[in-house]
Order: structure tokens, then C-alpha cells, then sequence
């Protein structure tokens, strides 16, 4: 033992007993060295001759300094003196806590943490997972979307569970079988709808799929919402492309939708997004699915509207949500939103009325044939969809907190795309 | 490039010795002694550059300190160096339960050594086993010549001894317990079966070095500012990270006078 090291500095001992580094010892060793302060001195027992030997050289990489080495017929001692340095630099981890509460065996994310996030986390903060304690020193990140007004809805937790609880699988859950056998006619027309809602679903995956890396990941439950979204539009793009496939018809990719879709993609404001595309666009094509389902020819298109539908509400859920909360905070934000609805009214000007190629795709469809008294029917169902989608506009719009006479100019103001 | 700022040359061994530069020319110019890096390929050509004075401050490795030293008859000062420079050493592996109970019984066996200009892994592993009762001359070396001038900084000298040794090509193998350890940390899969069955005394490694002709106030403010650096300053950990450093010493030439006698008695100096 070196001379230089008194006995009474000796804070802690540890006995490696077989353990060898490489082979777990170093792993003890930071443990026990987590109980000595800075400058404190640790003896390690080992009975091996070449861990003793080792043993400096791995003090000296881990940050510490070897002190002293007693070589004895019974066994080594190593002594270390703790180093300095903070091995982290970021503060001690809080002492353990209760966890979040299950509610029926479930840990729930709108439960896993109590109250809602801090309302502007550091934007330059990194991907810290809930609880965690954040070492400095990592590169700053900049999110754009760092502010909870702006993004926030209060049932954001429940809504990842929903979105997460009713995945399907757009390969195996549609009776595909049930395509076969329709005419030309019919089949055609379903062709022109299906590439419709396929055409339209790439903008509803796109816009959310654009505001997410811009998200402060202290807002974790915006982040797993907005996948969720994508996914979600991933599914609906896939499971229409494969209806328009699947009975040997194509459609049109039309350009009126092409431009009424450009113009959401123009809107970088995420609430504003939320009114044009959840609240108007996706909401309006609920009244659509639902129509497609009630009218399609076949169980396949039936129950690809009918699960489409299903994750659609939840999309408009949020965006009323985020407007009523937006609105709560800020009710002069009406004003930027009625304007974000009429800057994007002044791009379409050129548009008038749903394009007549799916007005006519959706009557057939419905009619199943070409006979004079069933596309009476049909069209006779397709106009009352058209205003059913104005009412539940307006009743949507109202639910948002916007008053009567806002909620009409926006539902004037709404593309005649639908989406 | 103003006329105040002072030039330091270090050797390139790894693409990291760029970012590690980059980050203390600032620190130094944020500390009041702006000071510009040079990197050289080899210490042969920095130590030239130490002397002619294209550079004034050469950080240099123990070997290429004790031929700069060496050369300029002793006119030289050691600004500072790392925490794990003051207590570097050799180590000895072989694989596990073939030690022979002393160094001398490693007569008339295979050594694999690193390149034969590091001190550490082949100039002084000679210089102690025959301190040792070694007898060199029946000593089959298995030299790894592989990164000649830059003095085993770079570590793949080290490498090839361990493989040697594991893959029984060499009984013994000579390397620094600092490589050794990093390789364990590395989970390197040659020397999971090999054990340290020898280690030197210690001795010195890196230092920066300046000639006696530099101004000492001048050089006395930059050892400040070096001996300054804060590891948990967060905009330096990693730099001093991948400089292998905790915490900057003032050095002094006691540690080197091992590998002194070791470079004459080779003639790696005379």
C-alpha cells in the first residue's frame, strides 16, 4: 500500500470475488462507487492476480485514480480514489415515486402524467421521454411547434388510446371476395369514388405528417397523435387504392381535387390546419363515408367506408378539441382563422360545385345501374348528402365555439372538393 | 491570423483530432491566449516544427518529448498535460493460465509488440523486461509495424498485438494499459480470454511542450487556461472526451527519464 494514502481515508470496500472486468466487476464497481464521494477512496479485494493488475488502467479510463495496491499471498487489495467529474452532467435522479395510476389494469396514457405538460417547454429541448432527467451538453434541437395553446386538446391521451385500440388491417379485415361479380357499370363508378377518397387521403396524411417533426417532444401525446394520424391516412390511402384495384376499373385523379388539396398543404399554421383539414375536410367526409357505406354495392366498399369512418371522427374529435381549447385561450383567434379559411376560398375561385365526373360516380354508384327511376333515387340521395354535410358542418363548426353567423361564412367559405 | 496568437502542432492521427482542435481554439481565444492548431502527420516532422519554430507549442507524445528534448539539449518546458498522461504504463497479456510465474520465464517465447516507435507498446516493454531478467536476445519479436510515426496513438498496433496473443501467434503481448482497458471497454472480442500477467512501473506520456526561448509570461498564461479547461463545462466534455481527458496537469520531466534511458539504450536517440 502506498504511503501516501492513510487508512482513515478508506471509505468503502468491495469485494469482487470471482468477477473479472469484462465479465461484470465493472459494473459492481460503479455501483459501489456511486456510494463514495468525489475524492473518497474505494478498496476492491480481489483474489486474482491479473484483476488487480488490471485494475488501474480501468480506474484511469473511468475517470478515477488508482492509489495504492497490496499484493498478499491470501489476495489483492486495489484502492481508487473517486474522481471528480460528474460521470452524467445533469442533476440526481428523483427518488422513486408511485408510477401513474392503472384504471382497470390499464396504464393510460391520458393518466401517465399528472396535470397537463408545462405550456412552453425549452424548444431546444431534445427527445426526453416523460420523467426523464436530461443531461446537458447534447446539440440543441429548435421545434417550431413548442407552444401547448397551439397545439393542445384535453382529450389528446384518450384519443391515442382510441387511435391505438382500433388499428386494423386493410389486407385481411375487408371481405375482398365481395368485389367480384359487379357490372361494368357499378364497377366503374366505385373506381371513380375510391380514387376520390384515395386522392384526398394523401393530403390527410400529408398535412399531419408535416407537423410532426415540428413538435416539441415534451408534448409527447400531440406526437403519438399525430402518428397516429398518419397511420391512420397511410391505411385509408392503401385500403381505397385497393378497392379501385380490385375490380379491374380505374378512375380519375382529378385536378379540381388536386388543387383544393394544394391549397391545405399551403396552410402552416397547425390550428388553422386543424380547422381546414379535421374540422371541414375530414369532417364533411364523414357525411361521404357514411353515404358509401349505406350505398355501396358490394360488402368490401361497405366496410372499407365503415372503418375509414370510424378513425375519421376521431380526426375531427381532435380538431374541435384543439380549436374549442385554442378559442378558450384566445377567442381572437377567430379572426385568424376565418382568415386562413378565406385565403384559402380565394385559391379555389376558380373551383364551382363538387366536380360533376364524382357527382356522377357517387349517383351511379348508389344506383346501381343506369335505369331512369334508380338514378332518380340516387341523385335524389346524393343532393340530401349534400346538405346533410352543410347541417353537420355547421353543427361541427358550432362545437368548435365559433357563433352561427362565423360558422355559416365558414361553411360557405369550405372548398366545393369536399376535402 | 493575428500576430499574438500562438501555433500548436499535433499529429493527425484520427479524423477526431479536427473536432477536438476546433473546439479548444476557441476555448483558448475565449481564454485571452488565441492559439491556431497545425497538424502534422507524424511527430518526426512536428518535432522539426517545435524546433525550426513553425510551431510553438508541440503536443507531443513521451517518445517524440524525449527526442525533441533530446535534440534541443535540454532548452525545453512542459506546459501541461492530461490526468492520464501522469500515471500511463505497459502491460503484459497472455492468454488466461499461461502466465509462467515471473517475467523471466517469458525467456525464449513470442512477443508481439506495436509499432516500434511507441514507447508504450515496444521501446519500453523492451527496456523493462530486460530490467526484468529478460533476456532480449532470446526473445522472438512479432513486431506490428502498423502505424509508424504516429507512436501508437492510434491503437491498431495494439490491436494486432492482442489478436496475436489470443490467436496464439505470440505467447506474450505488450501494449498500454490505457489501450488495454479501452479495448475491454470496447468489448473487443480478442482479449475476452486474455489477462494482464504484467504491469511497468508508470511513467509520463503526452505533454506540450515549448521551447525555453518561448516568452514565459506568455506561455505561463496559456498553462492557465489549459489547466482552466472544465470537464463539466458541457460545451467542452466532448472535446475533452475524445482527447482521452478529465483534467488538465502542469507536467514535469520527472516521468520521462525511463523512456530516456530506454531510447538510448535502443538508439532511438544518441
Amino acid at each position: 500500500m502506498t504511503a501516501d494514502r492513510k487508512q482513515a481515508e478508506v471509505v468503502h470496500r468491495v469485494d469482487a470475488e470471482h468477477l473479472e472486468l469484462g465479465g461484470g466487476l465493472e459494473v459492481l464497481l460503479a455501483a459501489a462507487l456511486e456510494r463514495v464521494a468525489p475524492g473518497g477512496v474505494l478498496e476492491i479485494r480481489t483474489p486474482s492476480r491479473a484483476v488487480a493488475l488490471e485494475l488501474p488502467g480501468w480506474a484511469r479510463l473511468a475517470g478515477h485514480e488508482p492509489v495504492g495496491e497490496d499484493h498478499r499471498r491470501d489476495g489483492h487489495v486495489v484502492a481508487i480514489r473517486r474522481g471528480a467529474s460528474a460521470r452524467i452532467l445533469a442533476g440526481p435522479l428523483p427518488p422513486r415515486d408511485l408510477g401513474p395510476t392503472l384504471r382497470e389494469g390499464e396504464l393510460r396514457t391520458a393518466d401517465w402524467r399528472s396535470g397537463a405538460p408545462p405550456p412552453d417547454p425549452d424548444p431546444r429541448a431534445g427527445f426526453a421521454p416523460l420523467g426523464a432527467v436530461v443531461e446537458t451538453g447534447a446539440p440543441a434541437q429548435h421545434w417550431a411547434l413548442s407552444h401547448g395553446d397551439a397545439i393542445w386538446a384535453d382529450d389528446v391521451g384518450e384519443l391515442v388510446d382510441q387511435a391505438s385500440g382500433q388499428q386494423w388491417d386493410a389486407s385481411r379485415d375487408i371481405p375482398w371476395e365481395a368485389v367480384q361479380g359487379l357490372d361494368n357499370t357499378t364497377e366503374r363508378a366505385v373506381a371513380q369514388v375510391m380514387t376520390f377518397l384515395a386522392q384526398n387521403e394523401y393530403a390527410a396524411l400529408y398535412v399531419p405528417a408535416g407537423f410532426l417533426p415540428q413538435v416539441n417532444p415534451q408534448f409527447v401525446e400531440v406526437v403519438l397523435w399525430l402518428g397516429s394520424h398518419v397511420h391512420d391516412e397511410a391505411r385509408h390511402i392503401e385500403v381505397f387504392t385497393k378497392r379501385s384495384l380490385a375490380g379491374g376499373h380505374h378512375g380519375y385523379a382529378l385536378a379540381s381535387t388536386e388543387l383544393s388539396l394544394s391549397t391545405l398543404l399551403d396552410e402552416h399554421d397547425f390550428t388553422a390546419s386543424s380547422l381546414l383539414l379535421n374540422v371541414l375536410g375530414e369532417g364533411t367526409f364523414l357525411d361521404l363515408l357514411r353515404f358509401i357505406e349505406t350505398h355501396a354495392p358490394d360488402a368490401a366498399t361497405a366496410t372499407a367506408a365503415r372503418l375509414a369512418h370510424r378513425d375519421e371522427r376521431r380526426h375531427v374529435h381532435f380538431g374541435i378539441s384543439n380549436i374549442k381549447r385554442a378559442l378558450g385561450v384566445d377567442p381572437d383567434q377567430v379572426g385568424t382563422l376565418v382568415a386562413a379559411a378565406e385565403t384559402r376560398a380565394a385559391k379555389l375561385v376558380s373551383l364551382s360545385g363538387l366536380s360533376p365526373i364524382l357527382v356522377e360516380a357517387l349517383t351511379v354508384m348508389a344506383a346501381r345501374s343506369l335505369q331512369p327511376a334508380d338514378l332518380s333515387d340516387a341523385a335524389a340521395d346524393v343532393r340530401t348528402l349534400m346538405r346533410t354535410m352543410e347541417r353537420n358542418r355547421l353543427r361541427r363548426l358550432g362545437a368548435c365555439g365559433f357563433s352561427a353567423a362565423t360558422a355559416r361564412h365558414l361553411s360557405d367559405l369550405h372548398t366545393p372538393n369536399l376535402m | 491570423m493575428s500576430g499574438a496568437e500562438l501555433r500548436l502542432g499535433a499529429v493527425a492521427y484520427h479524423p477526431r483530432i479536427v473536432t477536438i482542435w476546433e473546439r479548444f481554439r476557441t476555448y483558448f481565444a475565449d481564454a485571452g491566449v488565441p492559439t491556431d492548431y497545425i497538424l502534422f502527420s507524424n511527430y518526426e516532422r512536428l518535432v522539426e516544427a517545435v524546433l525550426d519554430g513553425t510551431v510553438e507549442i508541440g503536443w507531443n507524445t513521451n517518445t517524440a518529448y524525449v527526442a525533441l528534448d533530446h535534440r534541443a539539449q535540454g532548452a525545453t518546458r512542459i506546459l501541461g498535460m492530461r490526468d492520464v498522461d501522469r500515471d500511463w504504463a505497459t502491460v503484459l497479456v497472455m492468454r488466461k493460465g499461461q502466465w509462467p510465474g515471473s517475467v523471466a520465464g517469458l525467456n525464449g517465447r513470442v512477443l508481439a509488440l506495436g509499432s516500434r516507435d511507441s514507447g508504450h507498446a515496444a521501446i519500453l516493454p523492451l527496456h523493462y523486461l530486460a530490467a526484468q531478467g529478460v533476456d532480449l536476445a532470446t526473445l522472438r519479436l512479432r513486431r506490428f509495424d502498423t502505424d509508424i510515426g504516429k507512436h501508437g496513438d492510434t491503437g491498431d498496433s495494439e490491436l494486432h498485438v492482442v489478436r496475436a496473443v489470443a490467436e496464439g501467434k505470440a505467447d506474450a503481448g505488450a501494449l498500454s494499459a490505457a489501450y488495454f482497458s479501452a479495448f475491454r471497454a470496447e468489448s473487443v472480442p480478442a482479449v475476452a480470454d486474455l489477462e494482464v500477467v504484467w504491469r511497468s512501473p508508470d511513467y509520463y506520456h503526452c505533454n506540450f511542450t515549448v521551447l525555453d526561448a518561448l516568452d514565459p509570461e506568455l506561455s505561463e498564461r496559456w498553462s492557465e487556461a489549459l489547466l482552466a479547461m472544465d470537464y463539466d463545462d458541457p460545451s467542452l466534455r466532448a472535446a475533452m472526451d475524445l482527447e482521452g481527458v478529465r483534467r488538465w496537469y502542469p507536467g514535469d520531466r520527472e516521468g520521462y527519464a525511463s523512456l530516456r534511458t530506454a531510447m538510448l539504450e535502443q538508439s532511438v536517440i544518441s
